[in-house]
């Protein structure tokens, strides 16, 4: 079991560290003088020059990228003015020379927001698609069945911006149960806050349901093909009681594992929804960063995303071994 | 100049923020034939404006900014001027009457040498920083001093430009404690400014932040921001996540009879940064709770908002409409053939389809179809002219003898440059406007979209600046001065930095008559100058002005006494009640 | 996501190998009237998208042409008219702010999202197959490489690095070929892990040992051998990607970084149609539409297939991979 999970830890590392060349790289190739975009408009040549200098930039990229490395094992400073030191903390992400702001802390303050909306919709997947996986796997052969497979077979193709705007249209425009989202900080106002989160939740909850109702209904369906329960419907159990008693046991497992890896990549993946209702969370940070070519910012979020990717993944592993004893750790 | 705000967000977080990255949000036009608002007087609540409550400001760009010494504002900015008082101010006047310049610290709008490169100013009696202490002319020129320093980047460029050595000063943390030396003070309440040149518009430059008091015992560098030493009527208690959230609060050592500036009505003052556009039109529309004492600062109403908002009376009783000083055009590198040719140049200008771009600018309530370079606004010198006639929807048959002349008698196939941002300016939906309407003239327009930063290089790039591209220009303070000069300014061409007089104009009649302007300290007459000086080059069709973009803003239910001067083009805050 | 992937591997064997799995495949899921009607749906699109400028032609409408006379430019330039300004000339009405022509705007952009999606499931699908080739006939160290590499990939946001890639690669390289590469490149993972761990059972078998003891290279007995085993799966996971890539494409193009105007495409549609959706609602829902139409379809023919090649038939939906998942 230890030595399971040194080894996932010890792959998580690779990727990351990987993944960060990766995007340092990229960048290096991204149009934008960065020491120009953080002087400012109208910086004459010596200013620029200046400012390179301040921001390490001079710095063969290599040497750049090492800083970066340093910088997130034992933190770093950087100049102030007046004397002062701006010290940036290990895990050090680096710092925005566009916003001024330290990334770590940047993606601490954008965090509330995303986990917000990833847990909103999590509770809705787990109800309303575990729930309807259930209901089509009870209900087999009926006309239920035949509609729930139509509603999610047509649930799982939607890209989740079209039920985005399609709720939005209904439930704001239309119907006008709800006003357009805003978000509003939990710590600020519980009631508003989840007034304003409950489309994003929807949609994202809808979106990702059709995936659970398929999962929880084929390993409900195959676990209700296992010999056991053939024994316990041959003595006579009913169907609803193998159901909820029995079979549920099958799905338990696999759907807690890709709820956890879903989560995970959720944490930073919600670009699309987060774009769409303007949720100032990860995934936005992240889009405007990429559109303003702010590398400390796309590198520390990628980063911190596929930390959350990462981690989730071992997560689900280890809960989908605890879930179902059969799977051996390997 | 805030032409290319978003180049850097902290320029344009600071400014008036004149242009929006996000996608709604983008320019204007000129009266809104729907709009009710337009036609009733004033928009936003009736009744005599009252002391207190909160007023709570939504904006789009973020105010990771808050150090006198980093903002690039028009006239003291809006949020900023709450906060840091400067020598001289804008008049805070509705329209034109807003264009002026006032005293604002200083007891006038400064008094200069007979050649006007030195100006001198006096402080007024009873000044005094949030913690009682009084504000001294020796601290306006520490706050100057560290804006030369490269921890404290962004801010305009003139103090550098003109100031002498302003050019090799590297800031007060650099300097050994020496100072510049072209910044006097020979006494706490007096102050003198040496210039390298005649700047009649000197008095404008000084409403910008760097002109506000910094004590040097206060200073912390970079940090100074999480809480600058307020000298306006209100001062800074919280700063959250880095300008996210200010909270400004009743400043009580301001002396309302040293300001007649500043109304200040609100107890406080609330400041969201860094929202979603589309967000914060929503929260202005519904107008519930705390947000019925809102505005916005810089975000405007997009199409599909303005198209939605149609006959609602009340909301359109809500939408202030404003004029910016700004214009978006087609600039000519003439380096580049066809463009050497004046003739393919005029041919452009008659086939443009003026109906079309400012469809794609979002509409005739959010952009004015544009012939002058210079803005319809008196204060800039405007003068009328069309050079290149395009009616309303563009002349390709004038278009087509031209090119004929040229010696393209089977039309053209050219390269237009524009952004991928969405900004409505130089972004694909207008380059594609000018597309479609060169194509009736036989001019074939391949487009070639820039990510933004790709696209600004590019452009201020003097050694390679494209033949054919979209830009615009935003007035840093309501004159001609700073609008030509830039642009057509032979000795404003810059190699290794940004260039923004695209078509290299140098010449030496040109020149000359800038240098005269800036001599002089009569504005109405400099204004007059400056708009023969646009006609004038006009003749050359260096560009194709476009439009003039019209600022759509909408305010909560309570809100009151708003005013919108032509310098700002946006409400001001310091005028703004709630009760 | 591995696990999900894994599930979804349909078990060695279940494969008719060599030819005619084509033509049985097509039997079988003709038996399903829903698969039958997904492909009758598919075909038209397929025909129309073809003949896009015929009916561009037939129609007299351009998708370029401006008509400034068609939208209120003091409304921020809605269409005049009812249901976004449909006429006889417009029969599904004009895009707010320029007039264009939607029926034509909307074939156009069916051509796009058909070719980068079926072009990205081409790429990621020879890229799937080579890498989990080589994975699972590598040496043990190529495999653990490959599988470092295949774990990178599917850390990676694609959007994020779709948007970032706009901005380096050259503009003047063809958009849809770099969409159908970075989707095609991104999203090969589960294929790779599906061929490596079917070759890794197929190794086993008595063919291919019989191959091998006849003293073939390793090359020749995964092009002669392995491949033609490897059909039904490779066919069954790639039917499933399509209308993952087209929400890919669509994607991409809704975050503003698909292809360059004026060239339509749905997603590029609905990115500048979302702010409408009170103003205008037939300019959003008429791209959403058919977006969501065609990728049910994609959708359900994918399924079809998967069933038709899946011994243990009866319809066992399973889960996808889990990069669709990408909200």
């Amino acid at each position: 079991m230890t030595r399971f999970v040194l080894q996932r830890i010890g792959g998580a590392l690779l990727v990351l560290l990987a993944l960060s060349v990766l995007i340092h790289v990229l960048f290096y190739f991204a149009p934008g003088d960065p020491a120009r975009l953080a002087c400012g408009e109208r910086c004459n040549p010596q200013q620029i020059a200046q400012v390179r200098e301040q921001l390490g930039l001079n710095e063969s990229a290599v040497a750049q990228y090492l800083h970066f490395l340093q910088g997130l094992v034992a933190g770093r400073d950087y100049s102030a003015g007046a004397g002062q030191a701006l010290h940036c903390d290990a895990p050090c992400l680096g710092f925005s020379y566009q916003t001024d702001q330290q990334v770590t802390g940047l993606i601490l303050t954008r965090l509330p927001a995303t986990l917000s909306l990833a847990l909103g919709a999590l509770a809705i997947w787990l109800l309303v698609g575990v729930g309807t996986g259930l209901l089509s796997a009870l209900r087999r052969g009926g006309i239920t069945e035949r509609l729930l497979t139509v509603l999610t077979l047509a649930g799982t193709g939607t890209p989740v911006f079209i039920l985005g705007l399609l709720l939005l249209m209904a439930v704001c425009a239309y119907l006008q149960w709800l006003p357009f989202p805003t978000y509003v900080p939990l710590t600020e106002d519980p009631e508003q806050w989840a007034w304003n989160l409950l489309l994003p939740w929807l949609t994202l909850g809808l979106f990702e349901s059709a995936k659970y109702a398929r999962l929880t209904r084929s390993s409900t369906l195959e676990a209700l093909a296992e010999d056991h329960i053939r024994t316990f419907r041959a003595y006579g159990v009913g169907e609803r009681a193998l159901v909820t008693r029995h079979a549920v046991r099958g799905a338990v497992a696999p759907v807690i594992a890709l709820s956890a890896v879903d989560f995970g990549t959720m944490i930073g993946g919600a670009v699309l929804t987060e774009s769409l209702f303007g949720i100032p969370g990860l995934g936005k940070t992240l889009i405007d960063a990429v559109r303003v070519v702010d590398l400390p910012v796309v590198v520390g979020v990628v980063l911190a995303i596929g930390a959350a990717v990462v981690v989730a993944g071992a997560i689900a592993d280890l809960l989908y071994a605890a879930a179902d004893r059969r799977v051996a750790l390997a | 100049m805030p032409s290319q705000s978003h180049i850097s967000r902290r320029v344009a977080a600071a400014a008036v923020s004149l242009v929006l990255a996000g996608g709604a949000a983008a320019c204007g036009p000129k009266d809104g034939a729907d709009g009710a608002g337009a036609a009733g007087g004033k928009p936003g609540a009736a009744g005599a404006p009252q002391k207190g409550g909160t007023l709570t400001v939504l904006n789009s760009e973020p105010q990771n900014d808050f150090d006198p010494a980093r903002l690039y504002t028009s006239g003291g900015g809006n949020v900023p001027s709450l906060v840091f008082r400067t020598l001289t101010t804008r008049n805070r006047e509705e329209g034109a009457a807003g264009t002026k310049v006032v005293p604002d610290l200083a007891t006038d709008t400064g008094r200069p040498n007979a050649d006007a490169t030195e100006w001198t100013y006096t402080l007024k009696d009873g000044l005094k920083y949030e913690d009682g202490s009084p504000i001294t002319t020796a601290d306006i020129k520490y706050g100057i001093e560290r804006s030369f320093a490269a921890e404290l980047s962004g801010g305009a460029p003139y103090l550098r430009d003109w100031l002498v050595g302003g050019e090799s000063y590297e800031g007060p943390y650099k300097d050994g404690g020496k100072g510049l030396d072209s910044i006097l003070v020979p006494d706490p309440k007096t102050i003198v400014f040496k210039l390298r040149k005649p700047e009649g518009e000197f008095p404008f430059v000084a409403t910008q932040t760097q002109f506000a008091p910094v004590p040097k015992a206060k200073d912390t560098g970079a940090k100074y921001e999480e809480h600058p030493v307020s000298s306006g009527p209100y001062k800074v208690v919280k700063n959250e996540n880095d300008g996210e959230h200010l909270t400004l609060e009743r400043n009580e050592h301001w002396d309302e009879k040293t300001d007649e500036e500043r109304k200040a009505y609100p107890d406080k003052i609330d400041v969201r940064s860094g929202l979603d556009s589309a967000v914060i039109n929503q929260r202005l529309t519904t107008s519930a709770g705390p947000d019925s004492a809102a505005i916005t600062t810089d975000t405007n109403l997009g199409p599909a908002e303005l198209a939605q908002i149609g006959d609602n009376k009340e909301l359109a009783g809500r939408v202030g409409t404003g004029h910016f000083g700004y214009v978006n055009y087609i600039a000519f590198n003439p380096k580049v053939a066809p463009f050497d040719n004046p003739k393919v140049r005029q041919a452009v200008s008659h086939a443009i389809n003026r109906t079309s771009v400012v469809n794609a600018a979002g509409g005739s309530a959010l952009a004015e179809p544009a012939t002058t370079f210079l803005p319809e606004r008196e204060a800039f010198g405007f003068t009328p002219y069309d050079h290149f006639p395009a009616g309303r929807t563009g002349d390709p048959a004038k278009a087509k003898e031209l090119l004929k002349e040229a010696g393209f008698p089977d039309g053209l196939t050219v390269t237009l440059t524009h952004s991928t941002a969405q900004n409505r300016q130089t972004s694909p939906e207008v380059a594609t406007a000018v597309q479609q309407a060169l194509a009736a003239a036989g001019i074939t327009v391949k487009l070639e979209g820039l990510e933004n930063n790709a696209f600004n290089e590019r452009r201020w790039d003097a050694k390679n600046t494209p033949g054919f591209f979209l830009s615009r220009w935003g007035a840093d303070w309501p004159s001609g001065g700073p609008f030509l000069a830039p642009i057509f300014d032979g000795r404003q061409i810059v190699t290794g930095g940004s260039n923004y007089n695209h078509a290299q104009l140098d010449d030496p009649a040109v020149n000359a008559e800038i240098d005269e302007i800036a001599k002089l300290t009569d504005l109405a007459a400099a204004g007059k100058r400056w708009g023969a000086l646009d006609k004038k080059i006009g003749e050359q069709a260096l560009t194709v002005p476009l439009f003039h973009p019209v600022y759509k803003r909408l305010v909560g239910k309570d809100v009151k006494n708003v005013v919108i001067s032509d310098w700002t083009g946006v409400l001001d805050i310091s005028q703004v009640a709630v009760k | 996501m591995s696990i999900a992937l894994e599930r979804s591997a349909p078990a060695p064997g279940a494969v008719p190998p060599g030819a005619g799995a084509g033509r049985q495949v097509w039997r079988r899921v003709r038996r399903r009237p829903s698969a039958l009607a997904a492909a009758a749906v598919l075909a038209l699109l397929v025909l129309l998208a073809l003949a896009a400028p015929l009916l561009s032609h037939l129609t007299g409408q351009d998708p370029g042409a401006y008509h400034d006379d068609l939208v209120d430019s003091a409304r921020g330039g809605v269409p005049l008219g009812s249901f976004g300004g449909i006429s006889a000339d417009h029969w599904l009405g004009v895009e707010p702010g320029t007039g264009r022509d939607l029926f034509t705007r909307l074939l156009y952009g069916a051509r796009i999202s058909l070719l980068v999606a079926l072009g990205a499931v081409a790429v990621q699908t020879a890229v799937g197959v080579g890498v989990g080739l080589a994975a699972a006939l590598g040496g043990r160290f190529a495999g653990r490489l490959i599988g470092l590499a295949t774990d990178v990939m599917i850390a990676l946001p694609m959007l994020v690095i779709g948007i970032a890639l706009t901005a380096v690669v050259p503009p003047d390289f063809p958009r849809p070929l770099l969409l159908i590469l970075l989707i095609g490149l991104f999203d090969w993972g589960g294929t790779a892990r599906m061929v490596r761990a079917q070759t890794l059972a197929l190794r086993g078998l008595d063919f291919v040992d019989a191959a091998r003891l006849s003293g073939n290279g390793t090359l020749r007995i995964a092009c002669r051998e392995l491949l033609p085993s490897l059909a039904a799966p490779v066919i069954t996971i790639a039917a499933i990607k399509v209308p993952t890539a087209m929400v890919a494409e669509a994607s991409l193009s809704f975050l503003g970084v698909g292809v360059k105007p004026p060239t339509p495409s749905w997603g590029q549609m609905l990115s500048s149609a979302q702010t409408w959706f009170r103003a205008d609602p037939a300019y959003v829902l008429l791209p959403a539409g058919l977006l969501f139409v065609t990728v049910l379809a994609f959708t359900v023919l994918g399924d079809a297939v998967r069933t038709a090649l899946d011994p243990r038939e009866g319809s066992r939906l399973r889960v996808g991979t889990g990069k669709e998942s990408k909200a």
